[in-house]
């Protein structure tokens, strides 16, 4: 479960001119409140630059909100706990892998540090490789791995742990259609799982595959956030992409 | 400890994959010395025997017979005979001769009534091999007029002698050599721990950033604290390390090298012993969490390697200006000094390879040092933690 109530983040940029220094200050975020909830999953949409990142970056705990709550699985982000991290598998653009460690020692290194038992780590490990066929890469340097293969390890280690939130942010983004397709199937089955699931994505077709509620924000605030049930109702234009198109335009 | 243990395993595995680590952080350091020694005692060797066998073409004029004689003695002196003055600083620059000897027309004379005289010499102070061997015929002919004069006046050789000088050494070799180079050996592997600890915290910090792994190390449920002193123990450790093989490569290469004077090699056998090089070690400890700490707060709002080595490039300053005027002579480790970082190691190690070291002083520089250590290492989390530079 996500409560997220008037969340607000600034970011302050100081630039020097001479002997004079300018401070500004920006939203990326400002006063958004949504929920997600187990075993649906929640899209959050917008254009680039809209604050999706920065939304997902601090229910993920990375960064502070200037004010506002967001509860995750019953732990307030503000109190900055490691348990909540445990509970949150957070996969984005910027999430890279270690590129000198191969598939096998980065799930171990993830495995250590989420203090997975050992043997089931290994179960959770063969599970994982077998799902999404990473065993006959097993032992290559992440460096030395293709797009997919890369995207294939990044899930497998956001799912180690078992989350109970998982935050998706473009998994499928640059990937073939098999290797999508895997991964896909990977957030149903978390749905499935009652995990509660953020899932991210510009190709509308995945949304409208996964997707149970929706939020689309933009320049930092949100301009809907109803079930996906209901914006498909209300729909005006003839496509999902043209009907998104419609609501930034608007806002 | 157990989340830093994981951490410091997964960047010491990530950075020891990386062939410019390995040749950077040990194979260089273990090499550097002694292909430094064996270098330069070859190098001398070489350019000593090649001086030694060129010849020298000496102008003179008015040259007495025995003096003749005297520079004929070695067969690699040319001579150039002039009856009168000329323009010999042109006949220098235009290379017929080397240097010019004049002697005054009335020579024998002076010599016969026993009155001083005065030889012109005309030389290019930056001919080291010229100038030397000219200055050893000089001296050699003014000792042998000396002698004869002496000869002719009847005087016993012992009055002329009023005294003979005798030096006692009360400082052992060990603290001789040990103040004199004591200063050089921290000069080479504080820098070397220098180089290690940049390359390292700029590829743990900066090159997370490039490689777009930063936002998963944040996002594990581990403290940034813990996340930042296992990064900075990871650095440290790559800059202790190669210091450490420095001195091994050092203390191997004075053992292997063959040219090296026994004397020498008796000190600095004697300068490096045991105790020695765990008290120096004892003080790299701190010192290199110190730099670490520092380079890592340097760097942490850089976005690029480029940009994170402008930024901690200039730092080498603060570095060599306090190791350089450690091993200045006049400079030695006082109350006055003990306190200041990079500065009392290079005065410490010296002080310690001499066997002087006063222990209050060492612990001194000990805290101090993990002092500053803790100082730069929490700075270092404070940039770190800083949101604006990290996620930059």
């Amino acid at each position: 479960m996500i409560k997220i109530e008037n969340l607000t983040k600034s970011f302050t940029t100081s630039t020097r001119k001479g002997f004079k220094t300018n401070t500004t200050t920006v939203n990326a975020v400002n006063n958004i409140s949504f929920n997600c909830t187990p075993g649906r999953i929640f899209s959050l949409l917008g254009p680039n630059g809209a604050g999706k990142t920065t939304t997902l970056r601090i229910i993920a705990g990375i960064i502070n909100p200037t004010s506002g709550t967001a509860i995750v699985d019953n732990y307030n982000i503000s109190q900055g706990s490691n348990e909540l991290k445990k509970r949150i598998g957070f996969l984005t653009g910027s999430t890279g892998l270690y590129e000198r460690l191969n598939p096998d020692e980065t799930l171990d290194f993830f495995g250590k540090i989420y203090r997975i038992p050992e043997e089931k780590l290994k179960e959770r490990k063969a599970y994982l490789f077998d799902k999404l066929g990473i065993n006959e890469f097993r032992k290559k340097r992440v460096g030395q791995m293709s797009t997919g293969m890369k995207q294939k390890v990044s899930i497998a280690r956001t799912l180690i742990h078992d989350p109970e939130v998982l935050i998706f942010d473009e998994p499928t983004s640059g990937l073939d259609v098999i290797t999508a397709d895997s991964i896909i199937d990977l957030i149903r089955e978390s749905k499935e799982n009652n995990k509660t699931v953020i899932f991210s994505s510009h190709i509308m077709s995945e949304v409208d595959l996964l997707c149970d509620d929706l939020a689309i924000i933009n320049k930092g605030s949100i301009i809907y956030n109803s079930s996906f049930k209901d914006f498909k109702n209300e729909m005006k234009a003839d496509n999902l992409t043209q009907e998104f198109i419609n609501r930034v335009k608007e806002a | 400890m157990r989340e830093i243990f994981i951490i410091i395993k997964k960047e010491l595995s990530e950075l020891l994959r990386d062939k410019k680590t390995i040749i950077n952080s040990i194979v260089l350091p273990t090499l550097l010395v002694p292909i430094l020694i064996f270098g330069t005692i070859k190098v001398t060797q070489v350019i000593e025997e090649k001086e030694q066998q060129k010849t020298i073409q000496i102008g003179l004029v008015n040259a007495p017979e025995n003096f003749l004689q005297l520079v004929k003695k070695d067969s690699l002196n040319t001579i150039s005979t002039f009856s009168k003055t000329e323009d010999f600083k042109g006949l220098i620059d235009k290379k017929t001769i080397q240097t010019a000897i004049i002697f005054p027309d009335n020579w024998n004379q002076q010599m016969d009534s026993l009155t001083t005289s005065s030889v012109q010499i005309y030389r290019n102070g930056t001919k080291d091999n010229i100038n030397h061997r000219v200055t050893q015929i000089i001296d050699s002919y003014n000792s042998q007029l000396k002698e004869i004069r002496i000869a002719q006046l009847h005087i016993p050789i012992q009055k002329m002698t009023p005294f003979n000088t005798n030096y006692i050494e009360v400082g052992e070799q060990k603290e001789l050599i040990g103040k004199r180079i004591g200063g050089f050996i921290p000069y080479l592997f504080i820098l070397t721990m220098w180089g290690g600890c940049l390359l390292a915290a700029i590829d743990l910090v900066t090159g997370e950033k490039e490689r777009k792994t930063i936002e998963t190390t944040l996002s594990l449920p581990i403290s940034k604290f813990k996340i930042l002193l296992g990064k900075a123990i990871v650095a440290s450790l790559l800059g202790f390390i190669p210091a450490v093989l420095n001195l091994f490569g050092l203390i191997v290469g004075l053992k292997l090298i063959h040219g090296i004077p026994d004397s020498f090699k008796l000190a600095i056998n004697e300068m490096l012993n045991f105790e020695a090089v765990a008290l120096i070690l004892l003080l790299l400890i701190p010192f290199s969490l110190f730099l670490s700490g520092f380079i890592i707060a340097l760097v942490a709002g850089a976005s690029t390697f480029k940009e994170a080595q402008s930024k901690a490039t200039p730092l080498i300053m603060l570095i060599i200006i306090p190791l350089v005027l450690a091993m200045m002579p006049g400079i030695e480790l006082s109350w006055s000094t003990v306190l200041i970082p990079v500065l009392n190691i290079g005065l410490g190690v010296k002080e310690i390879m001499a066997g002087t070291i006063d222990m209050m002083q060492y612990v001194v520089i000990l805290l101090s040092l993990i002092a500053f250590a803790v100082g730069t290492i929490y700075f270092s989390y404070k940039k770190f933690s800083d949101e604006n530079a990290i996620l930059k």
